[in-house]
């Protein structure tokens, strides 16, 4: 606005000369004649630069806004992203009960290819990687030289020689650092491919009635591609729900037509679309820590002693010492027999009604810090990811909360014991069976 | 030769002096071993070359500047062959006034100096002597292999430091502590003021390096290249070129039964379950050894040879960017008789002549080169060998080996352009000092950064196989991870230049290595 202003001051004060004012008036005749004669003006604009954008939106964005009942958004990794699409109790009913509809494609994506590919990839990250075959998929850690965490991600084998890792936070440079002296090439995709997670007990039989042929017989961690209305779909039996779940890895311009499908044909299940709220509270109850916020990549922690082993995250399983070279595998044998300098537990806050805290106390004082709070509608608890020193680990400790409970203008405090659970808190049966349960539309 | 056994205690890589040291050591101690490298000919830079018929020279390094005297000992090369043409060669910073100063404290040179200031006389003898006081704290970390990188070991060498730091006075020490993270350029003119004093001790620190005499941190590399050269007893020409010095280590090392081949570059290192178990040569012969140590760059060894499947990727990384693009040429001439530098005293032509009128001109110098360019005003280290050895050259005839400073990797332009350009600002320079330099010149091979790393498998040029800077030195050199001579592959160790202590030619990271890996070895 101020800028039309300033040029009609502009235009006010010099002397207007009607003639010349006319023709400079569009003249699209002449400039038809001059795209003849100069096929340059047609060229398209220059590409945007890389990070010319800090905000960013999914190619679901559109579909997803529609979905909104609350206009609640935030952002993850850069990404424009739903908080709560209706309610989160709604949401979360669906997901436990039905199925669960989320645009996940801000999940950073990197595709890795090369002749030195599966090479490449055995010295990044610390499991074993010699079972993982062509459309299966297993969750991998990845260490620097001193044995501390870098990341963790899922990792698919899409080719002899191609891979996708995906991951909460991005790690290009990592990545790139790894792949000197390989013949490897390592691409950030997540721009170009849009996921779409659907969760739930109902989630196999949606994907059965959307045409998905023998969906059920797909077992969990691996993939195939399927055809959706002629287009091609890379379906994985994948998510963080704790449950039966799939994701689908589409095009970015097909990604819209599959969402509307999906919700033609979801809708009737009692299916219902969820925000980043609901990923994160099945993620706390499924006992999956986030990378950035449950614990902190090595290169990230400006103090190293606040990055983390994988023994200290609970990786144990993603990590084989026995096997061929990889990064920080020397490290991690010196402190395989060193106690631990912390431990991320989850852990069980028994209140009926959702908490606000930070610090696990004992008897002494603070034992820890808890990074991810949700109240599990299913089990009426109160759930925590939290890093605990190792010193306050001794089987005996009795832990609690002190939490602050605000009632309109009344605040008061209330103390509320804490356990370590081991395991997920909540672990489905449903995500382990082959073939998935389908249940026919009534 | 045919090598009966394709089994030995140790294999060491690349026949540099460093290379060669390592195995006579291991040789001595009664290892078998067998020593492989990639070009025809041993010794690396330290060549003796005919540029012209009749005329031989040192072609890549000229001086023995930082050979301690136990090494020449214990490998008994004057048995083999070693024979010195000069001691102790003095060093003569040329004057265009003719008044050339000699860096000495004798009266009669100290006279000279005082002509062109008498404070900066006096201060010359204080300036030497609390330099090599400072580098007489180095001197216990440069002779010996450094303190495991264990906080306890670290502390405790420090401490040690600080103790006989403060010996020296608290005076001192604050001054030191001042000093020693500062630009020599910055002391020198603190100290000094003839422009040509400051111009040419500072080209003494900075021959080889990248840095220009401003550079924070070069006060430490003054201190540092004293305490070698102090480790050793001063520079010295060898009697027939460096090449001679290689001969001499090659037949030492022969006479402890190590196997010696040329021509017989390593593919790769074989690992096996993280440790070291031989090597595969080019030609595909492999040789069976549980140590293996190599001299040849920090990269080419892990990278190349061990590959980046057997290392963690930040190592991998930090070797990936070790800096180490050359900065000098080197001009090699065939004369017909000896040039007249005048004011030169007759016995001072075999001296080591350096050409640096001022700490502006290698400024200037250093502006250029950060360029991809080179100045008109160049800094230069001169030796004319054959006045102490006079069969290197026809009778009544010489050779002269000129170091030149801050010259580019890559000439802004490409070198096709510059390098008749560079050669006339060479001689140009020469002839302010020696008028007859032009008329003598009867043949000439200039070597460019890229040629010297193609002749003597010096990457980039450079002589260190990584900048001799404060972050690659001591336990930082070549990485955290491999100072000490020891790799994360067990039985795999590094005894080149790139390791501590680093460049000049002294041999010690060859010994020290060699101590390292029978230290090991024998715990085993």
């Amino acid at each position: 606005m101020s800028d039309d202003t300033d040029i009609l001051l502009l235009t006010d004060e010099l002397p207007l000369e009607p003639a010349t004012a006319n023709s400079q008036r569009i003249d699209l005749a002449a400039q038809d004649e001059a795209a003849r004669a100069d096929p340059l003006l047609f060229e398209r604009a220059a590409e945007e630069p890389p990070f010319a954008r800090a905000v960013l939106t999914t190619p679901l964005h559109l579909n997803v806004a529609t979905e909104s009942r609350t206009n609640l958004w935030t952002q993850w990794n850069g990404y424009t992203t739903p908080h709560i699409l209706t309610n989160l109790e709604d949401e979360y009913r669906a997901l436990r009960h039905a199925a669960a509809l989320s645009d996940v494609s801000p999940l950073i994506k990197y595709r890795i290819t090369g002749l030195d590919a599966a090479a490449y990839l055995t010295r990044l990250v610390t499991g074993n990687l010699v079972s993982l075959s062509v459309n299966e998929s297993t969750p991998v850690a990845f260490c620097e030289d001193r044995g501390l965490v870098v990341g963790d991600g899922l990792l698919f084998r899409l080719g002899e020689n191609e891979y996708r890792l995906v991951t909460e936070t991005p790690h290009l440079s990592w990545l790139l650092d790894s792949a000197i002296g390989m013949r490897v090439r390592v691409e950030d995709v997540t721009s170009t491919l849009a996921v779409i997670s659907l969760q739930g007990p109902l989630s196999c039989s949606i994907l059965h009635e959307a045409g998905l042929a023998a969906i059920q017989t797909l077992r969990p961690y691996a993939g195939h591609w399927f055809d959706v209305l002629g287009m091609p779909v890379y379906v994985s039996r994948t998510g963080n729900s704790g449950d039966l779940g799939y994701e689908l890895w589409i095009d970015p311009e097909d990604a819209p037509s599959l969402w509307i499908k999906l919700i033609e044909i979801g809708s009737p299940f009692g299916m219902s679309a969820g925000g980043f709220a609901l990923r994160e509270l099945a993620r706390v109850e499924a006992g999956l820590p986030r990378a950035g916020v449950d614990y902190l990549g090595a290169f990230a922690a400006v103090d190293p002693a606040h990055a983390s082993t994988p023994f200290e995250l609970g990786f144990a399983s993603l990590v084989d010492l026995d096997r061929e070279h990889f990064t920080g595998r020397g490290a991690l044998r010196a402190v395989r027999s060193v106690p631990p300098r912390h431990i991320l537990a989850s852990m069980a806050i028994d209140w009926h009604e959702s908490l606000q805290f930070a610090a696990i106390r004992d008897a002494r004082g603070v034992a820890g810090i808890a990074t991810s709070l949700a109240f599990s509608p299913s089990l009426g608890l109160n759930l925590a990811l939290a890093t605990l020193k190792s010193s306050a680990i001794n089987g005996e400790t009795a832990f609690y909360v002190e939490a602050e409970v605000k009632r309109e203008l009344d605040l008061s405090l209330r103390k509320a014991p804490a356990r370590i659970i081991a395991g997920p808190a909540l672990a489905l049966p449903a995500r382990h069976l082959v073939p998935a349960p389908i249940i026919q539309r009534r | 030769m045919r090598i009966p056994d394709s089994s030995f205690d140790a294999i060491v890589i690349g026949g540099g002096h460093n290379g060669l040291v390592a195995a006579a050591y291991l040789g001595k101690a009664g290892r078998r071993v067998l020593l492989l490298e990639a070009s025809p000919r041993l010794g690396g830079a330290l060549a003796t070359d005919e540029i012209s018929p009749d005329y031989r020279i040192s072609t890549g390094a000229h001086l023995l500047d930082a050979m301690p005297r136990q090494i020449e000992k214990d490998l008994k090369l004057a048995k083999h062959g070693l024979r010195y043409a000069a001691r102790r060669v003095p060093t003569i910073a040329l004057d265009r006034d003719k008044q050339h100063i000699v860096f000495s404290t004798r009266r009669s040179d100290l006279e000279i100096l005082r002509r062109h200031s008498a404070a900066d006389a006096e201060a010359y003898v204080v300036h030497l002597a609390r330099m090599k006081a400072y580098a007489a704290l180095l001197t216990p970390l440069i002779t010996e292999a450094l303190p495991s990188a264990g906080m306890e070991q670290l502390r405790a060498t420090l401490r040690k430091l600080v103790w006989s730091a403060e010996l020296m006075g608290s005076a001192s020490l604050e001054s030191f502590m001042r000093q020693l993270p500062g630009s020599i350029g910055d002391l020198l003119d603190d100290v000094f003021e003839t422009p040509l004093l400051k111009g040419a001790l500072a080209l003494d620190t900075l021959l080889g390096s990248r840095e220009g005499p401003y550079a924070a941190g070069t006060t430490l590399s003054a201190v540092y290249r004293g305490g070698l050269r102090d480790a050793s007893t001063g520079p010295r020409m060898i009697e027939g070129g460096l090449g001679a010095f290689i001969d001499a280590l090659a037949a030492a090392a022969a006479s402890f039964g190590v196997i010696i081949r040329t021509s017989a570059a390593v593919k790769r290192i074989l690992i096996e379950e993280g440790a070291a178990k031989g090597i595969e040569t080019e030609q595909g012969e492999i040789f069976e050894a549980p140590l293996v140590l190599s001299s040849a760059h920090p990269r080419a060894t892990m990278l190349g040879m061990v590959g980046p499947r057997h290392l963690d990727a930040g190592l991998t990384k930090r070797l990936f960017h070790i800096a180490d693009s050359g900065s000098t040429a080197k001009l090699n001439l065939a004369l017909d008789g000896l040039p007249t530098i005048q004011g030169l005293a007759p016995v001072d032509y075999g001296a080591r002549l350096l050409v640096a009128p001022s700490l502006q001109s290698l400024d200037e110098a250093f502006a250029r080169f950060k360029h991809d360019d080179f100045s008109s005003d160049l800094a230069m280290e001169i030796t004319i060998p054959s006045v102490n050895d006079a069969p290197l050259a026809p009778p009544g005839q010489h050779v002269m080996s000129i170091v030149v400073q801050y010259v580019p990797y890559e000439a802004a332009g490409g070198w096709e352009e510059n390098r008749d350009r560079l050669i006339d600002r060479i001689v140009e320079t020469l002839s302010i000092y020696a008028p007859d330099i032009k008329q003598r010149i009867v043949a000439g091979e200039l070597m460019l950064p890229p040629d010297i790393e193609r002749k003597f498998g010096l990457p980039g040029g450079n002589w260190y196989h990584g900048d001799m800077e404060l972050d690659q030195l001591l336990m930082f050199r070549p990485a955290p991870e491999l100072a000490r001579y020891r790799t994360p592959l067990k039985g795999l160790y590094l005894c080149g230049t790139g390791s501590h202590p680093g460049g000049g030619i002294s041999g010690l990271p060859g010994q020290l290595a060699a101590r390292a890996a029978m230290k090991d070895r024998g715990r085993a």
